[in-house]
């Protein structure tokens, strides 16, 4: 093919892709979509296999082609133009009931020459709990409908029946009409402006465009894959609920040109929902893949190809059905990103070429809490607190993290302003910040997670709830690499209502500032009523090398900075502060010391 | 001469320090099997946070001969290591 024809091709299938994002973000109503950005879009072929994977969730490129497929088998002779299908059932390709995928067959002259898909997490979904995540369910019959495929549109008539079923079964059903809106116009515009691409170059000449970007992405990370040395290379996470540990192991072999992701000797699944099943293990694997190893390569079929996954059966990441899993997103899939970022991190970090694009594990902990309640303007309210896209950056082999710097598996996550999130629920924030001590030490610091603390204001009902599905808060997650330490951990504080009679300081300005009873929580529904307060914080990302080896100035600079304090200064970076500045003696005698306790328990 | 991370390289069939060359374990062995051991308990760190594990631990991988630290993992008792190894 002429390679400034399918140069152009291949940039339109992005501008395709971005408009279609934009459109999505322009209807919703949600903040989780809008400034969250908990959303992908994507283009399949024909066939279902992936062309053109898009930003957003990265965990979603794989299901939603899954979603492509099984649509393709369950509705087979019974496509059309225009029809737009719903799926959300986690046994079938999606991640957890309330991210919904709206998967488009497009056609052209009558034959079906692609798909579109995309996902938002919608305001609810008729779980036991508002919001999606359920912490509370034994099975997923409890975490709200769940459809393996319906057909929503049909030749471009919205199929009133299935629309009023749907909506019947959420709570909010006018913010999840206008979540499904926002849906179907991203894919009518996906669908339109492809049909102008084709429209232009003609289907045989854009299919063979796409035939080729696939062989394309293959050839280049098969090429990327023989310039890395083979190996095998070990990751584990620890995720705790209610007392109960679970491990999911990762050993990633690399031979050749080929990748193998095996999680033999992680946990059972869980009567928790933090399981997942095998399509969000896969998702969760590839979504730092496709930045850390194809960050210049088209995520598309081709580049899953020389993959492999074993993910028994059974276990925490390959659930059997009927387990909970509306909490995989931020349980089971996170650790699996997170070990995959860690092994593949490592994989890169043995490669001189590609060092320097090995990371630490960024944001390893999602915080979902979602508040539900009536709000100030007399509507029912429920939505995440988004500073959970906020994130921390991995510290790299070049350069610290990033503080609040996002996370890997969604390259365009961002936390709402504190504005947006007070306008939309009747609550005040005492402060937002990022975290001292949160960013994993290291030659290289991991960027800092955040704190914030939120009390009832303005609130009919004298408050709200929240649902919160919280791990993270027992087990650093955001591991380091070459002696990095791990980033911090997570916390959930339940400041409840003065018994004293004295009131809270409305103006609290930290934790300990605050009055009441500190009640750590992370599972469940609790209550912000009345004079209670919620504190947050979250972990920052892992550091990579030595932190005695660190340069003093740079820990002064942090400590001056309020992101390292002068304890973690002392004990872990080895660096003695005074007033005059940096002690140099000090600091020496205190690395010398330091590294002579690294002999004291003698070999391993 | 070939790397195997920041702080490790592979030198003449054996796993060696980057820092100062000195030989840790053969290739084919567990190279933290032979490395200095020292353990920080998670909750011990500044930071730690209020709900952290008492038993979990960071552990630290330091070169026998110079101190260097040369890989740490968080582990709870009776993990077995996480055990990476460059072919080649």
């Amino acid at each position: 093919m002429d390679p400034v024809t399918f140069s152009i091709i291949r940039h339109r299938l992005f501008r395709v892709v971005e408009e279609a994002v934009i459109t999505l973000k322009h209807v919703s109503g949600s903040a989780i979509t809008n400034e969250g950005h908990d959303l992908m879009v994507s283009l399949y072929r024909a066939d279902g296999s992936l062309l053109m994977g898009g930003v957003g969730f990265l965990h979603h490129l794989t299901s939603a082609s899954e979603a492509c497929k099984s649509i393709i088998r369950r509705f087979e002779g019974d496509i059309e133009e225009g029809d737009i299908f719903l799926l959300n059932d986690p046994y079938t390709a999606a991640l957890h009931t309330s991210d919904v995928y709206l998967v488009a067959p497009i056609h052209h002259d009558r034959k079906l020459i692609a798909w579109s898909a995309c996902f938002v997490h919608v305001f609810d979904i008729g779980a036991m709990n508002p919001g999606g995540f359920a912490p509370d369910a034994t099975d997923i019959f409890s975490e709200g409908f769940s459809s393996p495929g319906t057909k929503l549109v049909s030749r471009g008539r919205l199929r009133q029946d299935v629309w009023d079923t749907l909506l019947n079964m959420v709570r909010g059903p006018e913010m999840v009409a206008l979540d499904l809106r926002s849906m179907i116009a991203c894919n009518n515009v996906a669908r339109e402006r492809m049909l102008s691409l084709v429209d232009k170059y003609g289907p045989q000449t854009v299919d063979e465009a796409f035939r080729l970007l696939i062989e394309q992405s293959e050839q280049r990370l098969r090429q990327r894959l023989r310039e890395l040395p083979d190996g095998r290379w070990q990751s584990r996470q620890y995720l705790e609920v209610k007392g109960e540990v679970f491990r999911v192991v990762l050993t990633m072999t690399k031979s050749d040109d080929s990748l193998t992701f095996d999680f033999t000797g992680s946990s059972p699944q869980s009567r928790f929902s933090v399981n997942c099943s095998k399509w969000a293990s896969l998702g969760g694997l590839f979504a730092p893949l496709f930045p850390l190893l194809c960050y210049d390569i088209v995520w598309n079929e081709g580049v899953i190809r020389p993959i492999t996954m074993v993910a028994p059966e059974g276990s925490i990441v390959n659930c059997i059905r009927p387990a909970p899993v509306s909490v995989a997103t931020v349980g089971a899939i996170q650790s699996v990103n997170n070990a995959a970022c860690s092994t593949i991190g490592k994989m890169l970090m043995a490669s001189e070429k590609y060092a320097e694009e090995a990371t630490a594990v960024w944001h390893a902990n999602h915080f979902a809490i979602f508040m539900f309640g009536n709000n100030q303007h007399g509507r029912l309210a429920i939505g995440i607190l988004t500073e959970t896209f906020a994130g921390a950056g991995g510290a790299r082999t070049f350069a610290d993290g990033v503080d609040l710097g996002g996370e890997i598996p969604n390259p365009i996550s961002r936390m709402a302003n504190v504005e947006t999130i007070e306008a939309a629920f009747p609550i005040r924030y005492l402060f937002r910040r990022r975290l001292q001590d949160s960013g994993g030490p290291g030659f290289y610091r991991g960027g800092a997670g955040g704190e914030l603390a939120i009390v009832p204001h303005d609130a009919p009902d004298g408050g709200m709830h929240y649902v919160v599905s919280g791990k993270g808060t027992k087990f650093p997650q955001s591991e380091g690499l070459a002696g990095g330490f791990p980033g911090g951990v997570n916390d959930y504080v339940w400041v409840k209502t003065p018994t004293t009679g004295a009131n809270a300081d409305p103006f609290a300005q930290s934790l300990p500032d605050m009055a009441g009873e500190k009640m750590p929580v992370s599972w469940g529904v609790f209550p912000l009523m009345g004079q209670d307060a919620l504190y947050v914080r979250w972990n920052g990302g892992g550091g990579i090398g030595d932190p005695l080896e660190r340069d003093p100035e740079a820990v002064a600079h942090d400590v001056l900075d309020r992101v390292v304090s002068p304890a973690a200064a002392a004990q872990v970076y080895g660096v003695v502060l005074s007033s005059d500045g940096i002690d140099r003696d000090g600091t020496q005698q205190r690395r010398a010391a330091l590294r002579r306790g690294r002999f004291a328990r003698g070999t391993a | 001469m070939a790397r195997i991370s920041m702080m490790l390289l592979r030198l003449d069939g054996r796993v060696c320090c980057a820092s100062c060359k000195a030989p840790i374990a053969a290739a084919t062995d567990s190279w933290k099997a032979r490395a200095a051991l020292s353990e920080t308990p998670v909750a011990g760190l500044p930071g730690a946070g209020l709900g952290v594990d008492r038993d979990v631990v960071v552990r630290q991988f330091s070169c026998p001969s110079c101190g260097a630290l040369l890989d740490s993992e968080t582990a709870l008792p009776g993990d077995p290591f996480l055990e990476d190894m460059v072919s080649g």
